[in-house]
């Protein structure tokens, strides 16, 4: 397994992507009749408060909804059909075997701080994001693999030299882990980077003050004049400024939005759409385009060992009641490992089907008889899981118990688990204690099935040799041949088909019991106009115009 | 460090003064005994009082508003909230009584070596109170929870590890008091053990302030069990712990405001009635 | 008194250093660390061997001993350390937070204050007998409410129903109307009851009788004798309130959202941030001990009745 094989997955996905239709962008749906205005401060609840916003740590949501705001990245991914479109780099070339890229950049973009975005600046920060900087504790950026070196060849024209191929660099340098900052931010420490005024970039706003922990004040530069080419709105942003609020508790959020007191917050739980929508407040559930939210299993415990007891406990979720009672439309029941508009996916739901009497004939088959107290056993072992919360996940805990439910209606107790985030990180850690986990991906990647489950990545099926030492045999080469068949393949529609045939091996062997497809809710006050979403579902204020 | 006895008639009740006895026979105490039998008969027998699981809900009825079907209403799984108060009680009142025990006894213990022996002993201890109490209690309970795991008891006990310099300072205080008493210098006059007359004589005197304390604490545990449910250390899911539901409940306030008021009343309830206990303990003090 | 004095710096200093190895030795036998807790989020996408480096890098693979007296060195020359969930120096998280929490919790205080005297006040000088006994539970009932739900509901009424004060973004005075409310009113509940209670006593007391007798009025005696004993028993319960205060800080900046001690604390807790828990830990301790030192110290000057037992236990 190389970073090689995975950039030509991240290539070939983009070309796939041309042709997939894009159901998630609700977001540039808003129509704009009326001619934007200039001016006002959005007021935006955030529910955590960011942590370190060094770029490459831009997956987390907090971050990402700042990053996004104040970084430009050299290519713009378009989210409708996630094609890739000029930004700061007007033009590029590739070599025939993909390890030079060369860029032009946009002349006369600036950083805040006055510092020329050049090609000097631009090598400077690949060179830190493609090696890292142990010196500095910057980590190594995972969207960059195989990195060698930068050429600067004159002001404006950079060169990226790769030691392999590197398809998929190209979508890389669009993501917002990517994000372009000044020298001036790369000469501090990772340690310092967790000061959101520390972090100057060339976006259309600025960090103004920030209190950490609580507000941070973002305003518009009056000079920016280098949005993404394609769209139609060019020049400065329409907000003078935004002002982002950590806001944790959900009925604050949602009480301070419909009591006009907040514009926009992120996080907004499904039984509360009902009363926003009554006040013809928006609602806006961009997809997260990845793994669906799901359970896994980890098959190194004993009592998950047996595709048979995994395919019982799958047909025994009854996944349309657990959307009906907890969720809403904007939340999709699950059809596949992956969401439907994730590129390559295939229809599952047929394999999927909501079944306790096949399930009971699974269970009998694999040797689990019910015990006196209604629970099955083997050979006096008792069919008892333990699941964790996962916070992240709207609803988890609801969501669980309402599983627990289910499963007990076939004989097999669930036990729903919270504890401290450090338990839960090396609890995590150890099939024993967690046979199942509930987990979802959202990223950008393209092979986000090979992210999420090849022992190498995120390996959620905690294989031998992967992200635990507590794993005592289990490994699946079937799955991982598969999973780098994938990544490997640099034909677009060979790839399709791959991809295909490794969902269908997932669902066979009942490695995940995929539940909805997670999307990001947002809800936003009727005279917020203009909200964008990025690929992935984070937020983009440039184009965003208060109509009050 | 010292501290001025009013501290413990703060929190003790002694003292209560005439406007208290003139009202007599107290409707408001019989009701809060009135409300302690209730809950602890729900403890007892909770299917004297539902027929509904505390558990296992019906999805389909999920986020009912009370009905005559449902006292109380549903929750977002569509269990009965009536149903899940009463028999969270067990539960509420079990680890209320952990909690307080815990600190009645270690607290009793300490204070009583410490008052009783003096000197060197008294001086450490003390001290290591002081410790107990320059750590914030929320700090102390949060760290037992993490490192014991997260359950009704364990959050009891958490809180009653908080609460043991409290106890301890009130026990070692109402000690040196009793000690210093004329009858229990004339039992040692009289040739008594030390072991015997600290066992019959000064233990005894010293704890009626810290059963009143207890009384008060009783409720305050209560609430310090749901503060940690709030800030998410409370017992995994399903129990229908009191303080749980409340926490739980709060995100639903503007859709279902129920699910976080029932309970949040029942606590209130419960804890009035403690305190009101507390201070006709407090009052029995000589 | 200087010989008293010094004894008990004496013993403060080791309490404080008690407390802060009492700390490190918690967090140390926690489950997981910071660095896990962190950087094993998948959002980093960091494999094992970086996670291991970015451990090494924050010393955190030193051995116990070492983090211990490398974290009491630096504690002793003033420097806290580094949080590795925030990614900024402890120092700067405090001086941040520090004063908006010290702001809360004095106006809090003082409201407390306030709000016990007008209870106490209502609940002897209301004209119906029937509003009297009702003022009288007042105390009781306040501190059977769970604050985080006080909190919340405050919020509901008062911002989200009536719309009378906001709390996103509000002018700086307005952001602490609520949550001063909300954190006062557990508070004044002991205060109350020490008032009350030294009211009854003193209202029957013979100097009382004798000055009422003469014709001073009943709020006479109240003003002249009952705020002169009260005094003492509230300042000897600061301490104890003081602890009161943080975890109300705890709940209530987390209800509301605002920066703080306690939102930091509640945020570290479950990061399993050290450096910011142990700094936390020791601004709690130095507060508690410097409290309790100045109301030993100024208790007989308040009350002479206590001036020749100073330093006796009590």
């Amino acid at each position: 397994m190389s970073g090689t094989s995975s950039f030509a997955t991240r290539r070939s996905l983009l070309v796939a992507g041309l042709y997939a239709l894009s159901l998630a962008s609700l977001a540039m749906a808003a129509p704009a009749l009326a001619q934007p205005v200039t001016g006002g401060t959005l007021i935006y609840l955030e529910q955590q408060a960011h942590t370190n916003l060094y770029p490459t740590a831009g997956g987390f949501y907090p971050n990402s909804g700042i990053l996004n705001q104040i970084t430009d990245k050299l290519t713009y991914q378009n989210p409708q059909t996630l094609e890739i479109e000029p930004w700061i780099a007007t033009s590029w070339t590739v070599n025939d075997t993909l390890t030079e890229y060369t860029f032009k950049i946009r002349p006369g973009v600036t950083f805040s701080d006055g510092t020329p975005l050049d090609a000097r600046a631009v090598a400077r920060n690949f060179d830190t994001y493609g090696r890292g900087d142990k010196s500095r504790k910057f980590p190594v950026s995972e969207v960059i693999n195989n990195y060698d070196h930068s050429e600067i060849i004159d002001d404006l024209t950079v060169k990226f030299v790769f030691k392999r191929p590197s398809p998929g660099f190209l979508q890389g340098t669009a993501v917002i882990g990517s994000g372009l900052v000044s020298p001036a931010t790369l000469d501090r420490s990772f340690d310092e980077l967790g000061d959101a005024t520390k972090i100057i970039g060339s976006g259309p706003f600025v960090v103004e003050r920030e209190t950490l922990g609580k507000e941070l004040k973002l305003k518009a530069r009056t000079d920016y004049n280098w949005g993404p080419a394609r769209l139609a709105h060019q020049g400065r942003a329409y907000l003078d400024g935004i002002t982002f609020i950590v806001t944790p508790e959900d009925s604050v959020r949602i009480g301070a939005l419909l009591s006009g007191q907040a514009d926009v917050i992120r996080q907004i739980q499904a039984y509360d759409e009902p009363q926003v929508e009554a006040q013809s407040f928006l609602i806006y559930a961009p997809s997260t385009r990845g793994v669906n939210n799901a359970l896994v299993f980890r098959p190194d415990n004993p009592l998950v060992a047996d595709a048979r007891v995994r395919k019982a406990l799958l047909h025994a979720t009854n996944t349309q009641e657990i959307v009906d009672t907890l969720f809403s439309r904007h939340y999709p029941k699950a059809t596949s490992v992956i969401a439907s508009s994730a590129v390559g996916y295939e229809d599952q739901s047929a394999r999927l089907a909501y079944d306790p009497q096949r399930s009971k004939k699974l269970l009998a088959e694999a040797g689990w008889q019910p015990g006196h107290d209604g629970i099955l056993a083997r050979d006096g072992v008792k069919l008892e899981l333990s699941i964790y919360e996962s916070l992240p996940q709207p609803q988890s805990k609801a969501m669980l118990q309402l599983v627990a439910q289910q499963w007990a209606q076939i004989g097999v107790r669930l036990n729903v688990l919270n504890a401290d985030s450090g338990s839960i990180a090396v609890d995590l850690l150890d099939p024993l204690k967690t046979p199942v986990a509930h987990t979802m991906v959202g990223r950008a990647d393209p092979d986000v099935i090979k992210s999420n489950f090849h022992p190498a990545n995120r390996d959620v099926l905690r294989q031998k040799g992967g992200l635990s030492d507590k794993i005592k045999s289990f490994v699946d080469e079937a799955l991982n041949g598969r999973l780098e068949a994938i990544a490997a393949e640099t034909d677009p529609e060979k790839r399709l088909a791959l991809t295909r045939e490794v969902q269908a091996y997932i669902i066979d062997q009942a490695y995940q019991i995929p539940i909805f497809e997670e999307p990001q809710a947002f809800a936003a006050a009727p005279h917020v106009k203009g909200l964008a979403f990025d690929a992935v579902a984070r937020p983009s204020f440039y184009s965003t115009w208060l109509d009050k | 460090m010292t501290t001025p006895p009013a501290v413990t008639n703060a929190f003790s009740g002694r003292g209560s003064g005439h406007l208290d006895r003139l009202r007599g026979a107290s409707p408001g105490l019989v009701l809060a005994w009135l409300v302690i039998a209730l809950v602890v008969l729900w403890a007892a027998a909770p299917a004297l009082f539902t027929e509904y699981s505390a558990t296992v809900g019906v999805p389909a009825e999920k986020l009912r508003p009370p009905s005559p079907d449902h006292l109380l209403g549903t929750d977002a799984l569509g269990r009965d909230l009536f149903a899940r108060i009463v028999h969270g009680s067990v539960h509420s009142l079990s680890g209320a009584l952990v909690a307080v025990a815990i600190g009645l006894v270690a607290g009793t213990m300490l204070g009583l070596v410490a008052g009783s022996i003096g000197g060197l002993v008294d001086d450490t201890l003390m001290r290591i109170v002081d410790v107990l109490l320059a750590v914030p209690a929320l700090l102390l309970s949060l760290s037992i929870i993490i490192l014991t795991g997260f359950g009704t008891i364990n959050a009891a006990v958490a809180v009653g590890a908080a609460s043991v310099a409290g106890f301890a300072r009130l026990v070692r205080a109402d000690v040196i008091r009793v000690r210093r008493s004329e009858y229990v210098e004339a039992a040692f006059g009289s040739g008594g053990t030390y072991a015997a007359v600290l066992w019959r004589h000064v233990l005894p005197n010293s704890l009626t302030s810290a059963f009143a304390f207890a009384a008060l604490q009783f409720g305050s545990a209560i609430l310090s069990i749901s503060t940690l449910g709030f800030l998410g250390y409370g017992a995994p899911p399903p129990t229908p712990e009191w303080g749980l539901l409340i926490a739980e409940g709060r995100n639903y306030i503007s859709s279902a405001w129920w699910l976080t008021a029932a309970p949040g009343l029942v606590v209130v309830a419960v804890v009035l009635s403690a305190n009101r206990i507390s201070r006709a303990v407090g009052r029995s003090t000589p | 008194m200087s010989r008293y004095l010094i004894s008990r710096i004496g013993q403060a200093l080791v309490v404080l250093w008690a407390a802060f190895t009492l700390s490190f030795v918690l967090l140390q036998a926690l489950p997981g660390d910071a660095v896990l807790i962190k950087f094993l989020n998948p959002d980093f996408g960091l494999s094992q061997e970086q996670i291991a480096d970015i451990r090494a890098s924050y010393g955190a693979d030193r051995s116990v001993t070492a983090q211990y007296l490398h974290a009491l060195g630096n504690v002793l020359s003033g420097d806290f350390g580094y949080s590795i969930q925030a990614g900024v120096p402890v120092r700067q998280l405090l001086a941040e937070n520090l004063p908006a929490t010290l702001r809360l919790a004095c106006l809090a205080f003082l409201a407390a204050v306030v709000l016990a005297f007008a209870v106490t006040l209502l609940s002897t000088f209301a004209t119906f007998a029937w509003l009297r006994s009702a003022i009288q539970v007042l105390p009781s009932l306040f501190i059977s409410l769970p604050v985080f739900w006080l909190g919340i509901m405050l919020i509901q009424i008062f911002s989200f129903r009536l719309r009378l004060v906001s709390v996103i973004n509000p002018g700086p005075w307005e952001a602490l109307i609520l949550p001063v409310a909300t954190i006062a009113v557990p508070i004044s509940a002991p205060l109350a009851q020490i008032l009350m209670r030294n009211l009854d006593a003193v209202a029957h007391q013979p100097f009382v009788t004798v000055a009422r007798a003469k014709g001073a009025s009943r709020a006479f005696a109240f003003w002249r004798h009952v705020l002169r004993n009260a005094l003492l028993p509230t300042l000897a319960i600061a301490g104890v309130l003081f602890g009161e205060l943080l975890a109300g800080a705890v709940v209530t900046e987390t209800v509301f959202g605002l920066n703080g001690i306690g939102a930091l604390t509640h945020k570290a807790v479950g990061n399993q941030d050290a450096a910011v828990l142990q700094a936390v830990v020791l601004f709690c301790a130095v507060a508690f001990v410097v409290i309790t030192l100045f109301v030993d110290l100024a208790s007989p000057l308040l009350d002479p009745r206590l001036r020749s037992k100073t330093g006796a236990p009590a």
